[in-house]
């Protein structure tokens, strides 16, 4: 079945993972969980010795063991769990897996967008059937949150803070009553939450101040902030899995070489260390510098050199590749680059001496930056 | 006891232990695959174990901050009351333990010494801390020690000086072990002990990194605090004493045997050769049975392989160094438990935590805890601990039973039953104490707090939540997107669980000055036992009897600086208010009037110390010493230590071969002369030293500054200054014109302002008229080559008028020529250049020159078309012949009176004075004033008296 989908959702992925754990978990679990809290957080941090699994489970999420504790024992609760922190921390992978590994179905998903309407979040009509056979239960279209509702699942609501306020307004019944009504039916008019029944919202931090939560929604929320991975050996792990992840992918028998890895996580640390000195947002990269971002640059690189050059990977095209990717603004972004280029990176490379990794990727770099300006 | 081999092999005698080793080595067998080092370490543990059970002395290992070990020690000396007690504790620390009792703990023991001698660390004040907290074992052992009569408490580690002889060497190989979870108060909680060097009892933790991150990632737990609290303090709180000893020991020997070895565990193996070297030879000293004796130490240093760590073991050539010359001073500061998780890289709130489960286990499990009599502040455990001991004390000293051991290791932590009540407090105090930080948190949030608060004990495998459960349970509920208040919810939680407690030093164990100000500044209402900043009001008018306080707060404030604060108020030379408001923490900040205390016995004799230290440094510079001598003449009024000072200014003014500090000697100099003249004493006798030595260093440095680059403009304009304006005392002491005159003669500056400056010079000397000094600048601004340096020349001018104030008329004749003459073409370029010279050069004699302008400009806009500025008048009689030029008097005042000679003339009529105005040659001393009038025919009414006059002038003008 994966091999029909470009990416398959976490509970196809490791369906057989699942199934397993299902099988051997004796925990007691809340409601109708597929598994117990403890093998919920096995399945995402993977297994320990301690966890007594015969098998061995493979980390799928890296970060704090008390953010994914705090998050399973939320959605055990009556509160709704919202993942809050800056672009490409992992938030919406981490509420993939726990829905996956709850009710084993991540895709009951709403998108947060000023488009979203407050239909997208309970229900509407199928029009045609409503002029055909006037309004009844057949001819409602649950929004995937009802349908969490209707099954006991996880509905998920991708950035929340996208949608306007009288979307997110209509969350609070569904959070506090657990159902929803439809005052259009006469009979059966009303959707009861059934156990399990949970929701997890991501919120991106960066867009704090566009559509702000109202307190009341707040409070049916527990907020859990995810922050960016600054730990070198585990974002070196997240990049590694990612990334074997996409070459599986694509069937792309290509090596990265471990200096290299070295090489992107040195720069991204200089990056995002100069960005926190930086006084001003124009003395600042626009991006985030998160670790999805080490993955796209990796992976555009991996790409770039499988298809246009000779299946292996090259320092300067992950320098190019790191310069297209983080150049979004002309000039400030660029000049910061440049700056970088000139400063940090060109002495690494002399201290390496001819023919190491940074010395390639320093001319790589240079290059990119002067067919961009 | 013989000496037990240090690895390895079962000793002889062993049996008691061997089914748990044997399930040990099986246990490493089967995880490691093949039995090697990992058998070796664990079957290690139980020969650990096994060695120190057989020790006379009965060694009692703990750990620090853990209330287990403070509980098992409260029961078991009850139980064996034994008649003597050994500490870990720095041996010279001892005599202030007694001290204790006066404090409210925690508290910490502190050597200090300001001036290390013959130690290897890099200089600089040492001060060595021991902080003291109720829910520790050492206070146990103290408490009982020092209230039971006959009991000897002995403190058997190495002296604070070895710990900076040993320690220093094995700092030199690596780098200092900072704490890495210290949070935001980290740094501010640290203050509190400064920056000593910690020693404690029973620090106990993995040595390497990777271990200890290994344990916590297992053990699923954040930091090590919480590892030690689930895995060890828990399960012990509860243990009898063999079980307690034999795992505390277990751990220490695990722990020691995966430390690297390196030169932190030379330094341990020392201490603990040092250590039992000590008890050795208090045992032989006394006489006291080792039976009768309990060894408190950390549980590393229980599991010792060491030979000689032993009661019956010989030295093994081991010597104990001599003392370095250091002094050492000792006292007791205040601290918290903040600046203690601070000091030891511990968890925030790992301390507070230890303390309340302290105080919850004396309340709930009937020991009795020993407590110093009289100690301040009775924490919880202090009041709660009224339960008398019953059943558990009955039971009698009970033989080691190995089995509760492997019990022990082998099953997991059997943890405390449900306490849901503390729990449901817990969760609507917070929910509370949340509300009142502006957080909208409600009874709902109190419900979700309890409910994720047991999920998630129920998830980390424990049966009741811990407060670190509490705590996550806390921030997922109530922490929403931003901190509404100062504290976030973690620290909310710290705080109700306890919170941060401060210690503070009893009035009776401080040093003579901090009691002496206390006693000083009781009059003012200042209470050095309160923690908040007070403030104090004096109103020396009204209460002049305060004013030795208020003395002792300006001479507090000089040497402690924040903790004294005026808020209004001022003491100064010439400068000294009657109504003062100030600031005053000093209980806060306990500690640093205590440190002072270490430098002398009275405020006055420290801040002499310090002034006198101040001047005889060699970096001392005379602006320093002056300012020193300043200070003493303010807040000490000792003319004699003023004296010392001033004459020790004149010695390093002497020396001084720069004009860098002129304009700050200069400063000073003037405020202390004039207070001098002012207060009707008469200069002093250095103060005329002073100026002599002054005079003759600044002439002779004068040619050089004006030639060589460094010496700024305003250094040579000081020095100008202070020749001139001390001239006439210093002529009067004896000094020559001429060598001013030569000075000024030698100097040939090539920098544009300087030239001005000497221009100046020369005209104050009277060595360039004023005509020549105008010709000078018409010349410079007809040449346009010079013309771009000219804002140079007017900011010399204007930093001319320091030394020669009378030139201001004509800096502002030099300015104005230049925005007259010059075209616009030129004007308008330089004039950004003028304003930033002037600014920078002339900041300070700017307000002068704006003065001046404003006499000298007319008030209105109107009035500039018939205005004719004074310098041209001047030079107008000779063309027009016209009497109007101000007369001989000349200044403003006359040129006002000259302008409006019609209403001089009304005034003059109705005072009834018929005067005429006098012409242009009718000057004070001219031949057609009044006055000249007058002393002619005086001399023609009494010729013989002039003749007589005349003829002594002759006769002294024949003598000379």
């Amino acid at each position: 079945m994966t091999d029909q989908m470009l990416r398959a959702p976490a509970e196809v992925q490791y369906a057989e993972e699942l199934a397993w754990l299902e099988s051997v978990d004796d925990g007691p679990k809340p409601f109708t969980w597929r598994l117990s809290p403890k093998m919920v957080r096995a399945f995402v941090l993977g297994s320990e010795p301690g966890d007594g699994l015969d098998r061995e489970i493979s980390q799928k999420w890296f970060g704090d063991r008390t953010f994914v504790e705090r998050a399973v024992v939320t959605l055990a609760s009556d509160r709704g769990l919202l993942l809050i922190g800056d672009p490409g921390t992992g938030k919406s992978w981490l509420a993939e897996l726990l829905s996956a590994a709850i009710c084993g179905d991540s895709t009951l998903v709403v998108q947060g967008t000023a488009g979203t309407t407050e239909d997208h979040i309970k229900y509407s009509w199928n029009v045609s059937m409503v002029i055909a056979k006037g309004q009844s239960r057949e001819a409602l279209i649950p929004s995937p949150i009802m349908t969490a509702m209707e099954r006991g699942a996880v509905g998920r609501f991708e950035e929340l803070t996208r949608s306007t306020s009288d979307v997110q307004d209509a969350l609070i019944s569904i959070l506090s009553e657990k159902y929803v009504s439809i005052p259009e039916l006469n009979e059966d008019n009303t959707v009861f939450a059934k156990p399990g029944f949970a929701v997890i919202a991501t919120a991106n931090s960066r867009d704090k101040g566009v559509n702000d939560l109202s307190s009341a929604l707040k409070r049916r929320f527990n907020f859990v902030k995810i922050p960016v991975v600054s730990n070198r050996r585990s974002e070196a792990e997240i990049v590694r899995f990612r990334t074997t992840e996409l070459l599986r992918r694509h069937d792309i028998a290509l090596e990265v070489p471990p200096s290299l890895l070295d090489v992107l996580l040195q720069s991204f640390t200089d990056l995002r260390a100069a960005s926190a000195a930086a006084s001003s947002d124009d003395e600042r990269l626009e991006s985030a510098l998160s670790t999805a971002e080490q993955i796209g640059v990796l992976e555009d690189a991996i790409l770039h050199g499988h298809f246009f050059g000779d299946s292996t990977l090259r320092a300067g095209t992950l320098a190019g590749s790191l310069v297209g990717s983080l150049a979004r603004r002309t000039p400030e972004d660029l000049a910061i680059l440049n700056k970088f280029w000139h400063g940090v990176v060109e002495p690494r490379g002399a201290d390496e001496g001819e023919g190491g990794p940074w010395q390639e990727f320093l001319e790589g770099g240079k290059q990119a930056i002067e067919a961009l300006s | 006891m013989s000496t037990a081999p240090a690895n390895g092999g079962a000793p002889a005698g062993a049996a008691p232990f061997s089914p748990l080793r044997e399930r040990l080595r099986e246990a490493a067998e089967e995880f490691a695959g093949a039995p090697g080092a990992a058998a070796g370490i664990l079957a290690g543990m139980v020969d650990d174990v096994d060695r120190a059970l057989r020790e006379p002395v009965e060694v009692f290992p703990v750990a620090h901050h853990s209330p287990a070990a403070a509980l098992a020690m409260a029961r078991r000396l009850r139980e064996k009351r034994p008649k003597a007690v050994f500490v870990e504790l720095c041996e010279d620390l001892v005599p202030l333990l007694d001290e204790l009792r006066n404090c409210k703990l925690p508290v910490a023991l502190q050597a200090f010494a300001s001036e290390p001698e013959g130690l290897p660390s890099a200089g600089g004040p040492l001060s060595v801390v021991a902080p003291v907290t109720e829910a520790s074992a050492e206070y146990q052992a103290i408490a009982y020690a020092l209230e039971t009569p006959g009991v000897e408490l002995v403190a058997v580690d190495r002296s604070v000086d070895l710990v900076f002889q040993w320690d220093a060497a094995r700092e030199a190989g690596q780098g200092p072990d900072a704490g890495q979870d210290s949070g935001d108060g980290a740094a501010e909680a640290a203050g509190l002990h400064g920056g000593a060097v910690g020693v404690e009892i029973g620090d106990l933790r993995p040595r390497f990194a990777d271990l200890e991150e290994h344990l916590l990632h297992r053990g699923r737990v954040r930091h090590w605090s919480e590892w030690w609290d689930q895995y060890v303090e828990q399960p012990l709180a509860r243990a009898d004493h063999d079980t307690y000893r034999q795992v505390m020991v277990a751990v220490g020997g695990l722990f020691r045997r995966l430390s690297p070895r390196d030169a932190r565990l030379a330094v341990d193996e020392d201490r603990e050769r040092h250590m039992w070297r000590r008890i050795r030879e208090h045992l032989s000293a006394t006489g006291t049975d080792p039976a009768d004796t309990v060894f408190v130490c950390g549980a590393f240093h229980a599991a010792s392989p060491v030979e000689e760590a032993s009661s019956t073991a010989g030295d093994g050539g081991f010597t104990i160094p001599p003392p370095t010359g250091t002094g050492w001073l000792y006292g007791l500061i205040p601290s918290s438990n903040s600046a203690i998780e601070a000091q030891f890289s511990l968890a925030q709130g790992a301390v507070s935590v230890a303390s309340a489960t302290w105080a919850k286990h004396v309340s709930a499990r009937s020991v009795r805890p020993f407590r110093l009599k009289g100690q301040k502040g009775a924490g919880a455990a202090g009041k709660r601990s009224a339960v008398p001991a019953a059943a558990g004390a009955a039971a009698g000293p009970t033989a080691p039973d190995p089995g509760r051991l492997s019990g022990f290791l082998s099953a997991p932590p059997e943890l405390d039953p449900l306490d849901e009540a503390e729990l449901r407090t817990w969760c609507v105090d917070l929910v509370r104490l949340a509300r009142r930080n502006g957080y909208a948190s409600s009874t709902a949030d109190a419900i979700a707090v309890y409910e994720t608060a047991v999920l998630l004990a129920g998830m980390r495998d424990r049966a009741r939540p811990t407060p670190y459960d509490f705590q996550d349970a806390a921030v997922t509920c109530i922490e929403k997107d931003t901190v509404p208040g100062r504290r976030d919810v973690r620290r909310l939680c710290e705080i109700l669980l306890g919170g941060d407690r401060v210690g503070s030093v009893g009035y009776h164990s401080m040093p003579p000055l901090a009691k002496d100000v206390a006693d000083r500044l009781e009059p003012l209402g200042v209470d050095l036992g309160k923690r908040t900043v007070q403030r104090i009001l004096v109103d020396l008018r009204a209460e002049p009897e305060l004013e030795p306080a208020s003395l002792l707060l300006w001479r507090l404030r000089r040497l402690l600086g924040a903790p004294v604060r005026p808020i209004a108020g001022a003491c100064a030379l010439g400068d000294r208010s009657v109504q003062e408001s100030w600031d005053v923490s000093l209980g806060r900040d306990q500690r640093t009037l205590i440190e002072l205390g270490y430098e002398g016995v009275t405020v006055e004799q420290v801040l002499e110390q310090r002034l006198r230290r101040a001047a005889w440094d060699p970096g001392a510079t005379a602006a320093s010493v002056l300012e020193a001598a300043e200070d003493a003449l303010v807040l000490l009024d000792s003319p004699a230590l003023v004296a010392d000072l001033g004459r020790r200014a004149v010695e390093v003014l002497a020396s001084e071969r720069t004009a860098d500090g002129a304009p700050e000697v200069l400063r000073r100099f003037r405020a202390l002369v004039a207070h001098f003249r002012g207060t009707g004493a008469g200069l002093p006798a250095w103060c005329k030293e002073f100026v002599k030595a002054g005079y003759a260093h600044y002439c002779t440095l004068l040619p050089r500054a004006f030639a060589e680059e460094e010496a700024g403009v305003g250094q040579v304009a000081a020095m100008l200054s202070f020749l001139f304006s001390l001239e006439s005392t210093a002529l009067a002491l004896g000094c020559d014109r001429d060598q001013l005159e030569l000075a000024v003669a030698q100097s040939h500056p090539e920098d544009a302002a300087k030239v001005a400056l000497l221009w100046a010079g020369r005209h104050r000397l009277g060595a360039l008229a004023r005509e020549e000094l105008r010709a000078r600048c018409a010349e410079l601004l007809a040449n346009p080559l010079v013309v771009p340096s000219y804002p140079r020349y007017l900011s010399g001018f204007a930093q001319a008028l320091g030394p020669v104030p009378e030139l201001a008329p004509f800096v502002v004749e030099a300015v104005s020529e230049a925005f007259a003459r010059l075209p616009d073409r030129v004007l308008l370029p330089w004039l950004p250049v003028l304003v930033e010279t002037l600014r920078k050069d002339a900041g300070t004699m700017m307000p002068a020159l704006v003065r001046e302008a404003g006499r000298t400009f007319p008030g209105k806009p109107g009035a500039l078309d018939a205005w004719t500025p004074p310098w041209a008048r001047e030079q107008a009689p000779a063309a027009d012949g016209d009497a109007a030029a101000p007369s001989g008097g000349g200044g403003p005042a006359a040129e006002l009176l000259d302008r409006h000679r019609a209403s001089c003339d009304a005034v003059a009529a109705v005072l009834g004075a018929d005067g005429a105005w006098s012409g242009p040659d009718a000057g004070a001393g001219g031949a057609a004033s009044p006055a000249a009038g007058g002393a002619a025919s005086l001399v023609e009414r009494h010729p013989a008296a002039a003749a007589a006059v005349a003829a002594l002038l002759e006769g002294r003008r024949v003598r000379t």
